[in-house]
């Protein structure tokens, strides 16, 4: 056993000796790495420009936009493009670790302020020279009134808007005409129309706010810039403990008392939600413009109101997100890039064209196709309500980066949970003003 | 010539003469050989654990973003995470989830593990079938659990309902959805436990439980005295790598309830998570994943103390 | 010479403690017991098979169950490439994770040196960083080293995951292997490698197969590190693949839950055949120091 004992001796010190030079290797390796600042690599993906975009919709939207984007001939020495899908989950995760190694895409979709945030931190080719040529060839008259500006900041236009993902209030017309009831147009009415709802076993306030749901966290944002109100104030800073937020917050909490919201819903994921429409639990309630077609309930018995509620103050309003693509310095060619982008623009009526999309155009002439004008709660919702539509820098009208750090959190599904439940609306608007505080510092 | 105390019998009468000296040059080749053996092992690991460690570190000392690496702030991240109600609040849910998981699962897993270390028919088929929670993909059953409970009308409220015990809302309840996910924990652990208690248990010779046996000494008396000891050390084994996994769990209880309702159900690693990922804080997110491997680390030399203790009975 | 073809048999030890030899009323309580926890732990399981068998969404078939899904899978979605992708995968890193392992199980069993403990308490200590943090680190060493959107750099990621838990059950196994019959060897003149690979590993078939299958379950299910490391989607393997069905606002769940199915069958399959071999011996061993 000495044997042993002197050999196991004599490898210790091997073993440290290795520990100690492989961990001064790991150590230096990880300084230089984090010290990279996700500035574009020269060359990039040489050749070919990647385009990421997301799943929009069910898969047949992804597999025609990959048909698209490959019948894309490039003029002369630019790069044609590739195109690949990223899944929706730990999104920010696959972006962030692409750009920070330099193997990112020249061209995506993402987040609807994942532009803003990239260009904050210099990894976004400003759109200012593709506006321009979009100006010159009168692509730009195209876009519906105020869109493309809405991407405008300081330092230029973070990126092009290409689909309007709004609000609307939807009801059932089988429900309430069975009740004798019709689509309300003021508060007042909406608490009535959900009182008799309640009585007759349904709720007036459909969404869900659990694991993978954001749409509670819109309609709490929806309710307060309904009144006038909203999570930022008009210089842009976070400012929720308002009158006018407190006053909306007052009415979901009336509302949660007369039990027009299902205490359940706290914790509904997407498909919670849908079950509940088609089951004729929810007979109203704010959602997306493709609710018809996420519930499968087809057949118009489903419908957006008339137009929106009207708040105690006479506002009129609700929320929309404007979803935009983004071009990154990490591009073989930045005139390829914007080449690119401008074919796409012009070609992307074909996704309304084949119906595969329930996210509203950005375009006037995608609008006025015939495919599009019979989707009627898609019509409704460009005629009806988004002459109202507040994006979410609202009352403010600068989209910031900030925005993405506030949109999707766990503070506001914290918080619009709490407003479900029926909690005490200073609170909860105190605590999330304190708890997103920190994030803005 | 020991090996562990408590394991399988070693033949016997077999011992090693005295060894002949060899040349030094022998001593080499050994060395040599142990080292180039464990040398590839050595390097992944420092390859995949030990430099995300090392950068997590140097993350959580400065205020970067996910693709720059900002400036150095010293402890500040540390502070502010550690002044923040819901880094506490996370942690306290931990411990519960943790101390749940681990026990909860040890019981359950050890208990089947005896049932079916007896002759019953089909004993093979329901370790298998046992089986099955752990090796179901998360993402779907935490969607079996929601169809389970999610409205109202699920089955499992159900039932409830039917047998009178009212509608509790098991996930949006904060208080039911702790239970839910505590419940949704032990029965996605239970089997690896199970497989552990399983092999330690098959290690104990029959010839101790025969002894005690003829000595008088009842079941109840024969597991607390000799059974439980017994296994002690793969106890304290599956407890520590439980832990780790409970602690640094995150689908489970992600995919279920987002870990909410109103934070209820966040632990340090969906806390770490949400904080990197959804609110881009990144220093003080990974901040908070460091701690808990601080943590993760003194909880392991404890219990490994513990380990050492049991080998010396 | 004849030391290093000496075979230790070491069969999976005998399961029953078999107390009463005759059949006794209890023998079927305990059944009855078995059979209703099966039953109620495997409810959410039935679930996922319920839903599997259910027609989709939207499709216009009114028939309760269905095998539509688990058809449709295979043949409309890139199942077979995931089911193929997953399997590669998974074998290459239970390879490369047993021929790892197995010499660092080695070290640590025969080794008794405060540096080998130091290492076996390293082994434990080493795993505990939630992997969430660890990704984008390592995605950006990756992505210099041309490893990323590649099975291979995948299948290194899941080798080194496992890596701690595959040392110590090699090395407990190897515990039980008494270290005489390497010393008979080594006075005949054999080297410390000859040793190891004649004596230790030719009898730790138990231990290799008990590593295989751990490793085997960690890499099969991952998802988190997959979903950042691998793009293209002919190289998905199954846990991405199911995930790519949740769509913006509608899932497909016939099809998630029969790629589930398929996602369960071969480590059902595995467990099966093999679980007898699950065996982890006296894995404190590795750890009683001294």
């Amino acid at each position: 056993m000495a044997e042993m004992r002197a050999s196991n001796h004599v490898s210790r010190r091997g073993f440290l000796g290795m520990g100690l030079g492989a961990g001064a290797a790991a150590v230096l390796a990880a300084c230089s790495s984090s010290g990279s600042s996700g500035k574009a690599a020269s060359g990039g993906s040489g050749g070919t420009m990647k385009f990421w975009d997301m799943p929009w919709a069910a898969a047949a939207y992804n597999t025609a936009a990959k048909n698209l984007v490959a019948s894309y001939k490039p003029a002369s020495g630019l790069p044609s493009a590739s195109y690949q899908v990223i899944q929706w989950a730990n999104f920010t995760e696959t972006f962030a670790s692409a750009v920070a190694s330099s193997t990112g895409p020249a061209v995506s979709t993402g987040g609807g302020f994942q532009a803003f945030q990239y260009a904050q931190q210099g990894a976004i080719a400003y759109a200012d020279h593709l506006i321009q040529t979009l100006k010159s060839n009168g692509t730009y008259n195209d876009f519906l009134p105020g869109q493309v500006e809405a991407m405008k900041t300081p330092a230029g236009y973070v990126a092009v808007p290409w689909q309007l993902d709004i609000r609307v209030w939807w009801y059932s017309k089988p429900i309430f005409s069975k009740l004798g009831l019709t689509p309300p147009t003021t508060w007042n009415e909406m608490m009535s129309v959900g009182t008799t709802l309640a009585k007759n076993g349904h709720y007036g306030f459909g969404t869900g706010a659990g694991a993978g749901d954001f749409l509670s966290q819109h309609v709490m944002v929806m309710m307060m810039i309904n009144n006038g109100g909203g999570l930022f104030n008009a210089d842009n800073k976070l400012d929720v403990v308002t009158p006018r937020n407190l006053e909306a917050m007052e009415f979901v909490h009336e509302l949660a008392k007369a039990k027009i919201i299902d205490p359940a819903s706290v914790s509904y994921t997407t498909d919670n939600e849908n079950a509940q429409w088609k089951s004729g639990k929810f007979a109203m309630g704010i959602n997306t413009a493709g609710l018809d077609v996420s519930t499968g309930i087809t057949d118009g018995s489903l419908a957006p109101m008339p137009g929106p509620l009207t708040g105690p103050h006479g506002d009129k309003a609700c929320l929309v997100f404007q979803n935009n693509i983004m071009m990154y310095k990490n591009t073989p060619s930045q005139a390829g890039s914007e080449a690119f982008l401008a074919w796409y623009i012009k070609h992307m009526s074909s996704y309304w064209q084949q119906n595969l999309l329930t996210g509203l155009p950005v375009l006037k002439s995608i609008v006025a196709l015939p495919q599009f004008q019979a989707q009627t709660p898609r019509v409704e919702a460009v005629r009806n309500w988004l002459p109202y539509a507040k994006n979410y820098a609202a009352v403010g009208t600068v989209l910031s980066p900030s925005l993405a750090k506030v949109d999707g959190s766990q503070q506001l599904t914290a918080f619009a949970q709490t407003m479900l439940s029926g909690g005490d609306p200073k609170a909860a608007l105190q605590t999330l003003q304190s708890s997103l505080e920190p994030l803005f510092t | 010539m020991t090996s562990a105390v408590g394991t399988t019998k070693q033949p016997d009468g077999v011992t090693a003469p005295p060894r002949p000296r060899r040349p030094a040059r022998r001593l080499d080749v050994n060395k040599t050989t142990m080292i180039a053996l464990v040398a590839p092992s050595v390097l992944l690991l420092l390859l995949i654990n030990a430099y995300p460690l090392v950068s997590a570190a140097n993350q959580s000392l400065h205020n970067g973003t996910l693709i720059s690496s900002g400036s150095f702030v010293g402890l500040d991240n540390y502070k502010a995470v550690l002044t923040s109600p819901s880094f506490w609040q996370a942690a306290e849910f931990t411990l519960v989830f943790t101390i749940v998981g681990v026990f909860g699962s040890w019981a359950v897993g050890l208990g089947l593990a005896l049932l079916l270390q007896t002759n019953i028919p089909g004993r093979g088929v329901f370790k298998v079938l046992l089986l099955l929670p752990w090796v179901v993909p998360i993402v779907v059953s935490a969607t079996s659990i929601n169809y389970l409970v999610a409205t109202p009308s699920s089955p499992v409220p159900s039932l409830f309902h039917a047998l009178g015990l009212g509608t509790p809302l098991f996930l949006a309840n904060p208080t039911w959805a702790k239970v839910t996910v505590c419940v949704y924990k032990v029965w996605v652990s239970f089997p690896f436990m199970m497989l552990m208690a399983s092999a330690a248990l098959s290690s104990v010779p029959d010839t101790v439980y025969e002894a005690a046996q003829m000595d008088g000494a009842g079941a109840i008396a024969r597991f607390r005295r000799i059974t439980l000891p017994m296994i002690a050390r793969p106890t304290y084994i599956s407890w520590i790598l439980m832990t780790i996994f409970c602690v640094n769990d995150f689908p489970t209880i992600y995919l279920l309830t987002g870990g909410g309702p109103i934070s209820a159900t966040t632990t340090l690693t969906v806390l770490a998570y949400r904080t990197v990922f959804q609110n881009f804080q990144v220093g003080p997110g990974v901040a908070i994943a460091f701690m808990m491997t601080l943590v993760l680390v003194v909880v392991s030399v404890v219990l490994y103390r513990q380990i050492r203790k049991a080998a010396f009975q | 010479m004849t030391a290093l073809h000496e075979t230790v048999a070491a069969k999976p030890h005998a399961a029953a403690h078999a107390r009463v030899t005759r059949k006794d009323p209890r023998r079927w309580l305990r059944f009855a017991v078995a059979v209703i926890i099966t039953a109620v732990a495997l409810v959410p399981v039935a679930v996922v098979v319920l839903l599997a068998l259910r027609p989709a969404t939207g499709s216009s078939s009114h028939a309760f169950i269905t095998f539509a899904n688990l058809i449709n899978v295979f043949r409309t979605t890139d199942t077979p490439i995931w089911l193929a992708n997953s399997l590669a995968v998974t074998l290459g890193t239970v390879v490369v994770s047993v021929a790892v392992a197995a010499p660092a199980g080695y070290v640590l069993s025969r080794g008794r040196s405060k540096a080998v403990s130091g290492y076996s308490l390293l082994l434990f200590v080493i795993q505990s960083l939630p992997v969430i943090t660890a990704v984008i680190p390592l995605f950006i060493l990756f992505a210099k080293l041309h490893l990323v959107d590649s099975l291979v750099g995948l299948g290194i990621i899941y080798v080194g995951i496992s890596m701690s838990v595959a040392i110590w059950m090699m090395a407990a196994y190897m515990d039980s292997i008494p270290v005489s019959l390497e010393q008979a060897a080594w006075i005949d003149g054999a080297s410390l490698f000859r040793g190891f690979r004649s004596i230790v590993l030719r009898n730790s078939l138990p231990g290799v197969l008990s590593t295989a299958i751990f490793t085997y379950l960690v890499s099969w299910n991952d998802y988190l590190v997959a979903i950042v490391f691998i793009r293209t989607e002919t190289k998905f393997t199954l846990p991405l693949g199911v995930e790519s069905f949740f769509q913006q606002n509608v899932t497909d769940w016939g099809d998630v839950m029969a790629v589930a199915i398929v996602m369960m069958a071969p480590p059902i399959i595995i467990f099966a055949f093999l679980h007898r071999y699950f065996s982890v011996g006296g894995i404190g061993g590795a750890l009683a120091g001294t």
